[in-house]
């Protein structure tokens, strides 16, 4: 099995020893056009979640000379059960480095910013060293490599808003606003950072770029399946014997992922469920989970998401509604307020949850609970408004009984 | 100029118009809060989500361009569940105290709920969020945070119009709020824009609060006399008393209205409201003390000085000519008024606090006269013993009356206009209470509306000099104000 | 309580301002340098970088209220972060959350009468692998069992605790 992203090679010199900023030459040796060509056949799509194919996205950007261009990678990892990023720029911080390089050559981009989420202190520690050794190198910094290529890139720390991962939420905060998602149109890739066209890729999705570089897109594509090129980091968490980040192939069966590599449930514990793409996605019973594969089509059909690969098991020990009502308290605390129906909808649902909980609610909160949902969904400027109501209307529905339960007084306490 | 059709009916719009805008032209009203024609778009509140046919979601009508070929429907199911959502949603954290709210009939809360929803709250009352309650929020505004919806159009004023960045949304989901430094008042020169512009009742006005129910008040559009910009307003009135005035937004010269304009309207029930006359300071009825101007002015003879004022309309400059021409027959007058025009400061103050200078050019075309220096000139010279003007107007010349002994005859509407030394003070109504015609720093010929009655016993300027010069022996038949007109060439 | 930037945070300040084309993007990294050195971020700290950067003091008290990072009130020398998000839940954060209030005596949000810990529930810290997590000051501890938590504290009264931000 290939592993391409999750090398431990912390600093420089082991990078280097790896083949490291290879594939950086090689870039600076081709066309613009060419690069964006390779990505396009990698089918390599956007890690943080949302899936979009990077090279399409690249190729948005008005080509040519004229005017600033920015890149920047979404480092701004907060989607509960996802912790991938983290461990990336951890094990191996120069794949990103060399991964925004060329991307920032691909799309005409002098500058480039790391948004890093404000808890990840030492994660920043961390990158700002290599990106000073990578300067001390030539492969940041004015012309690069002598190719005459200049690219600066510095990091950015957040400040504790999950909404600014939403790609234009953290284009706000970078510019010194609150973290609020703006209307699109304009999209970014025309209007993005301080008022310029720009590229925001995932921390995953930057790192993948120097080994399709290197190897090409074909050969990237056919690691995965189907539409879905590459591998993918799974970030398991919840009680399996080995929770953490894993670098699969796209397509790999879920049951593999949790019976193989995470060897099976803890301590006994029967499997419940499966949330297979981080919080915001629809639940899946674990006779759906079994039988899924990890991969953009496969999630999808199953009525699901593949998502951040955020991978959170459940066993039949907790409780949905109290699972659920700590999303909901998650989603009201980071709303941003700036849409109706997911400011007022979110603490909405997780006041009726607290009373479901509780054992005081009614049958009616129920339906209640679902409608409340339903009417946030597709209504809003950003997803997160989706991202609440998406797990609330699966766990209604796939797990009826124990909101039934609840609403008859039952309270499971924990 | 794509061509798109909304609810069926087809439209043909300049490329760039939003999907509100475009169903605005056909006569379709799509709801909102958060967007206003002059404000940037905000996209926020989501009341104005359309379908768009082959778009996966609603979109909103406000942020929307229109596309070739767009079909859009404004009143599906699909679209009128929303709007009950967005509304059901709003409501959950709102205080319901609209029988003791200021915004109660003229509250987008209200007027959408009855036109949209009318579907009971699912949510239960003790679960609402509680906010700060009423607080003044600088000299002319209430803020009542539990009432606001968040549509930031305050926010949007202050940071896009005046550019004072006084408000800004605090916090975050539903735990927000609009607030400002601590301390500081919210004083901009524009503030009261921001009680019309909130769609419910979080910003009020203190000067019109508790005064009178919406649904009482008749609305006159007038203009506002508080500078030469001459902004196009609506004076709301209820049993002849004025509460408030409002902006009546036009292409040519006002979106807003500042908050000097808002209270010009004070002084016509102000305490010091004349409503009679003074001679030597002593309240005597109209009739007497025109009798006894009349007398003084026989005194004179030719030693008597009229001067026309850029604070009076057209038709009162004429009549003053008009008096000095025809009834003392003098030359000694003066319409000769200029001053540097234009605004001040970016956004509706003019330079010219006179709202009618360029208006006197017309009297003075018509009539000659002297001009201004030569009449100052002549009020220093010491050869002129009576001088008729109004307060304002008297100020330009004050000085060289002062320093001559003048005697005065002051036409004032308030009692603390007119100088101490006037010798007589000749009352006369408000541009509220009559019509008259104005010619604002653009150009544009505008005239005043009677939205309330005088106070009994007084009457136009032009009626009182009209009665003075009869009183004279020389009738102006002036009797009506287009008559003041009569030879005037706009 | 007066506030003035010292020329330290000038320089500082200087330096990461020019990674930016515009001023106001290093607002949010000044806020964090302002945090470094005080701890906390005062009012009147909002209105000084409001300032110094020549922004309204309306946009800065939105920055700072709507992160919620920024402190501010002082903090206790030892700022505990429990997560509460879903995989940390799953592992007995409510378990360490009650045991902190126990030992500590004090509720969330509210710091020890000694200034030594303040404590705080907080949302996915983006470590679930190795949940549950506490993050103190700007360190994170990981695989927390009520016993790791014992010790921990122990050590933090010793000053034993090596976390971040306070001991630069």
């Amino acid at each position: 099995m290939e592993t391409i992203l999750l090398k431990n090679l912390p600093d420089i010199e082991a990078y280097f020893a790896c083949g490291g900023y290879k594939a950086l030459k090689k870039a600076l040796g081709l066309k613009p056009a060419e690069i964006i060509e390779e990505l396009k056949k990698s089918n390599l799509r956007g890690r943080g979640g949302a899936g979009f194919p990077a090279g399409l996205k690249w190729s948005f950007i008005p080509p040519g000379g004229q005017g600033q261009k920015y890149l920047v990678c979404n480092a701004d990892e907060g989607e509960p059960g996802t912790f991938k990023d983290r461990e990336l720029m951890l094990k191996n911080p120069h794949a990103l480095i060399e991964g925004m390089a060329i991307a920032a050559y691909a799309i005409g981009a002098a500058h480039g910013y790391i948004y890093i989420r404000g808890e990840f202190a030492a994660e920043t520690a961390l990158m700002n060293k290599a990106i000073a050794d990578a300067r001390a190198k030539g492969f940041i910094g004015r012309n690069v490599l002598g190719s005459g290529f200049d690219f600066e890139l510095f990091t950015h720390r957040g400040a504790g808003a999950y909404i600014c991962g939403e790609e234009t939420a953290l284009l706000e905060s970078l510019e010194g606003f609150k973290g609020q998602p703006r209307l699109k149109p304009p999209f970014p890739a025309l209007k993005g950072l301080f008022g310029s066209p720009t590229v925001i890729n995932n921390v995953e999705t930057l790192a993948a770029v120097p080994s399709i570089i290197e190897n090409g897109g074909a050969w990237y594509a056919a690691l995965g399946t189907g539409k879905s090129g590459g591998t993918k980091l799974f970030c398991v968490s919840g009680p399996v014997n080995r929770p953490g980040v894993y670098e699969l192939p796209l397509g790999t069966p879920l049951r593999e992922l949790l019976e193989v590599h995470c060897g099976g449930m803890k301590d006994g514990k029967k499997l419940k469920a499966v949330i297979p793409g981080g919080s915001s996605v629809p639940v899946l019973t674990a006779e759906e989970a079994l039988a899924v594969n990890l991969d953009y089509e496969a999630l999808a059909a199953a009525g699901s998401m593949l998502g951040s690969g955020g991978v959170i098991v459940i066993d039949d020990g907790q409780c949905m509604v109290k699972l659920l009502q700590v999303l909901a308290r998650f989603y009201h605390h980071e709303s941003c307020g700036q849409c109706t129906p997911c400011r007022e909808g979110c603490g909405w649902l997780e006041k009726v949850l607290d009373r479901l909980e509780a054992g005081g609610g009614s049958a009616g909160d129920i339906d209640l609970l679902y409608s409340v949902a339903e009417g946030m969904t597709g209504r809003t400027i950003c997803a997160l408004a989706d991202a609440m109501a998406m797990p609330a209307m699966s766990f209604i529905k796939k797990f009826r009984g124990e909101f039934e339960a609840h609403a008859a007084g039952k309270v499971c306490g924990n | 100029m794509p061509n798109l059709t909304i609810d069926g009916r087809s439209v043909e719009v300049p490329a760039g118009t939003t999907l509100l805008e475009a169903a605005q032209r056909l006569g379709i009203y799509i709801p909102r809060y958060c967007y206003h024609p002059k404000l940037s778009v905000s996209g926020s509140c989501r009341m104005c989500l359309v379908e768009v046919e082959k778009a996966p979601k609603l979109v909103t009508a406000c942020s929307t361009e229109a596309a070739e070929g767009m079909r859009v429907l404004t009143a599906s199911e699909k679209v009128r569940q929303a709007r009950r959502d967005v509304l059901e949603y709003l409501l959950i954290n709102h205080p319901l105290d609209c029988p003791i709210c200021d915004q109660a009939g003229e509250c987008g809360l209200q007027d959408y709920y009855m036109d949209y929803s009318l579907r009971k709250s699912r949510f239960e009352a003790e679960d609402k969020i509680l906010r700060q309650k009423r607080r003044a929020a600088g000299p002319y505004l209430m803020l009542d945070n539990e009432r606001c919806i968040l549509c930031t159009r305050c926010v949007r004023f202050c940071g896009e119009v005046t550019k004072t960045a006084e408000l800004e949304v605090m916090e975050r989901g539903d735990r927000s709020f609009i607030d400002l430094k601590e301390g500081r008042a919210l004083d901009n020169g524009y503030s009261l824009n921001i009680a019309d512009l909130c769609p419910v009742g979080a910003f009020t006005s203190r000067d019109f609060r508790f005064k009178a129910r919406a649904w009482f008040l008749k609305r006159t559009p007038t203009i506002c006399l508080g500078c030469a910009t001459g902004c196009e307003i609506e004076a709301h009135h209820y049993e002849g008393t004025i509460y408030r005035l409002v902006p009546h937004p036009n292409a040519e010269t006002n979106t807003w209205l500042c908050d000097h304009g808002r209270m010009t309207y004070k002084a016509v029930r102000a305490g010091d409201r004349l409503g009679k006359a003074l001679i030597r300071k002593g309240l005597i009825d109209l009739e007497p003390a025109l009798r006894e101007t009349a007398t003084r002015l026989e005194e004179a003879k030719g030693a008597a000085a009229v001067l026309g004022s850029p604070w009076l309309s057209v038709e009162d400059n004429a009549a003053l000519a008009r008096l000095a021409k025809d009834s003392v027959k003098t030359a000694n007058y003066c319409f000769d008024f200029s001053a540097e025009q234009g605004i001040k400061d970016g956004i509706l103050v003019n330079k010219d606090p006179a709202p009618n200078t360029a208006g006197t050019r017309t009297v003075k075309a018509l009539y000659g006269g002297l001009s201004l220096e030569e009449f100052t000139g002549l009020l220093a010279g010491g050869k002129i013993k009576i001088l008729i003007t109004e307060a304002k107007a008297y100020g330009l010349v004050k000085a060289a009356a002062e320093a001559a002994g003048i005697r005065l005859i002051i036409f004032a509407r308030n009692r603390g206009e007119a100088p101490a030394a006037a010798y007589a003070v000749l009352p006369y109504a408000s541009y509220f209470e009559t019509e008259g015609t104005f010619v604002n720093y653009q150009g544009l010929r505008r005239m005043t509306a009677a939205a309330v009655e005088p106070p009994q016993g007084i009457k136009p300027l032009w009626a009182v000099v009209n009665k003075l010069a009869s009183y004279s022996g020389a009738e102006l038949h002036l009797d009506s104000a287009p008559r003041a007109l009569k030879d005037m060439d706009f | 309580m007066p506030f003035k930037l010292t020329e330290e945070f000038r320089e500082t300040a200087a330096r990461i301002r020019a990674r930016y084309p515009r001023a106001d993007a290093a607002l949010i990294p000044l806020l964090h340098e302002v945090q470094r050195e005080k701890g906390y971020v005062a009012e009147e700290a909002m209105d000084e970088l409001a300032k110094f950067l020549e922004l309204p003091y309306s946009r800065v008290k939105a920055v700072v209220t709507f992160y919620t990072m920024f402190n501010r009130a002082p903090a206790g020398k030892y700022h505990l972060q429990v997560c509460r998000n879903i995989s940390c839940h799953m592992a007995g954060a409510p378990g360490l959350l009650a045991r902190l209030r126990e030992k500590l005596a004090i509720g969330e949000g509210e710091t020890t009468a000694d200034g030594l810990f303040t404590l705080s529930s907080v949302e996915c810290l983006g470590a679930c692998g190795a949940a549950p997590v506490m993050q103190v000051n700007e360190t994170y501890f990981e695989n927390l069992t009520l016993e790791k938590l014992d010790a921990l504290l122990e050590d933090m009264r010793h000053g034993r605790l090596l976390t971040g931000a306070k001991e630069k």
